[in-house]
């Protein structure tokens, strides 16, 4: 078993070594595809990452009536906590909203001097995780809230909510596409570089055949060739992504006046899987490519 | 060894053979001539399972060829040596690499193909040449690298078809005193040629095709 296996490598190498210009080629070519589609996951993690932030970032205000007690307050609160997906940021009391506002009044702070009694309202600041999944839907929550007793009135910025669900929106379907071609095009370039590489050897395969090889036998040194490609091309790619990480990761970077990006490099699990996705895809056109072959 | 019962093939509205009945017993030396165009190859070719019938039945060794799956026909193949008219020698290996083709496919160890080839090219005289490549020897030396792949494998049937066509007389003599002894191992071997001189006195079986039908069957 053992010795079939290194009469495979042993002759795909050769072949390899053969057609070394077009494996080249080849191999250059999906490392720059591959270089693509780490990019763009380098792009996406970071992205993500970054809408977590934002998300986060996007809260939601509940008014509280005047002249509720303690005990309602805190009815409130562990209600508040119930809610899937929300924490409680923080509670602010008419006093501290009143401190908030003549700060933010600043220099004019003093018009508020000539009122009798604080006509602000104590509320609760919410915070949601998860805002880039979509799994919070603040219109019901708003609507429940506002039916509680001692709530007076609930308030969240939904620009800033259709802005965000918009972003991740087009991010995730541009991501999808791209990806996708991405993967096509290599598959494309392996299939048919291994087209090629079966096409120079159409002879030597026939007289394979006639002595008897298994079709197998034929179609594992090809697969291996794809294979080879593949992961070869993958590992290429992925040092040129992380050495262009290591340049780039010193300097920050900022986005519409956003908050700012720390970048960040692929997980592990994500680093195998352009590794991985490249091998497969190697397989995988020599597959097609073999197949095509052998039908005809 | 091998049983053909009513083998016909057509190409479109070409019938290149027509209602072929034949038996050929196990080591029998037998030889298959014609004009060209007769179906010679056609029907070697039936035998060696490249080419499938319109209709009729090839029973090679008691296995149905018309029924036969891909992967029992390529195992079937290693038992049966086929010698190319144009000899489909691989150009780019060594005459030894040519010859280990049979066994490196069937997954024999290297110890065993070398003692094994270094055999083969002894019994057709090419041992000074096996780190030759096929373009660089004479058209009857890569004749006989085709019959040394051909029997490598001790075949029980060993195919020829053409196989003196392109070399001169003296040469002609020396592959078929080889086939001979070839078949004197108990190797059936059938040879399909259109040459006179070859079947002068051969002392075995002639079959005669023409135009896809056997003619003429002279015994031996």
């Amino acid at each position: 078993m053992l010795r079939i296996w290194l009469y495979f490598f042993k002759s795909a190498f050769i072949n390899i070594m053969n057609n070394r210009l077009i494996h080249l080629i080849s191999m250059g070519t999906i490392t720059i595809s591959m270089l693509l589609l780490g990019s763009f996951m380098l792009l996406s993690v970071n992205l993500n990452n970054w809408i977590k932030e934002w998300g986060e970032s996007i809260s939601m205000s509940v008014y509280l009536k005047d002249g509720i007690d303690e005990k309602e307050k805190r009815e409130i609160e562990k209600q508040l906590l119930n809610i899937n997906g929300a924490k409680i940021k923080g509670f602010i009391s008419k006093e501290q909203a009143m401190i908030q506002l003549k700060e933010s009044l600043g220099g004019q702070a003093g018009l508020l001097n000539g009122l009798k009694e604080n006509p602000l309202p104590s509320s609760f600041e919410l915070v949601f995780e998860d805002m880039d999944n979509f799994r919070v839907d603040l219109n019901n929550i708003k609507r429940s809230l506002e039916k509680m007793e001692g709530v007076d009135e609930v308030q969240y910025s939904e620009q800033w909510v259709e802005r965000f669900k918009g972003v991740i929106f087009v991010f995730r379907v541009a991501g999808l596409i791209i990806g996708g071609l991405l993967c096509v095009a290599v598959l494309f370039i392996i299939t048919n570089t291994i087209k090629l590489a079966i096409y120079s050897r159409k002879d030597e395969i026939e007289i394979y055949k006639l002595v008897g090889a298994t079709d197998w036998f034929v179609k594992i040194p090809f697969l291996i060739e794809g294979a080879v490609q593949g992961i070869i091309s993958g590992l290429f790619a992925f040092l040129i992504l992380f050495s262009a990480y290591l340049i780039f990761s010193t300097k920050t970077v900022q986005i519409f006046g956003l908050p700012v990006i720390d970048i960040v490099f692929l997980s592990n699990k994500n680093a195998i899987s352009i590794i991985l996705l490249s091998l497969v895809l190697g397989l995988m056109g020599g597959l097609i490519a073999l197949g095509r072959f052998f039908k005809t | 060894m091998i049983q053909i019962y009513r083998l016909s093939k057509s190409f479109g509205t070409n019938i290149a053979l027509d209602d072929i009945g034949l038996r050929i017993r196990k080591g029998e030396f037998i030889f298959i001539t014609g004009p060209s165009g007769a179906g010679k190859t056609t029907l070697l070719r039936h035998i060696f399972g490249t080419e499938k019938p319109t209709s009729g039945q090839i029973l090679i060794d008691g296995i149905n060829l018309t029924r036969i799956r891909r992967h029992n026909l390529d195992l079937l193949r290693r038992k049966i040596g086929f010698i190319f008219q144009d000899f489909k020698l691989l150009n780019n290996k060594t005459v030894y690499q040519n010859v280990a083709l049979a066994l490196e496919v069937t997954g024999e160890r290297q110890a065993i193909i070398r003692k094994k080839v270094h055999q083969a090219l002894r019994s057709v005289d090419l041992s000074n040449k096996e780190k030759a490549f096929p373009l660089e020897v004479s058209g009857g030396e890569q004749q006989r690298i085709a019959i040394a792949r051909a029997i490598i494998n001790d075949p029980m049937i060993l195919i020829a078809d053409e196989p003196t066509g392109n070399l001169d007389p003296d040469i002609t003599k020396d592959i078929m005193v080889l086939f001979r002894s070839i078949n004197l191992r108990g190797t059936t071997v059938i040879i399909a040629t259109h040459s006179k001189e070859l079947l002068r006195d051969t002392g075995h079986r002639v079959i005669v095709l023409n135009q896809g039908r056997i003619v003429e069957e002279i015994e031996g």
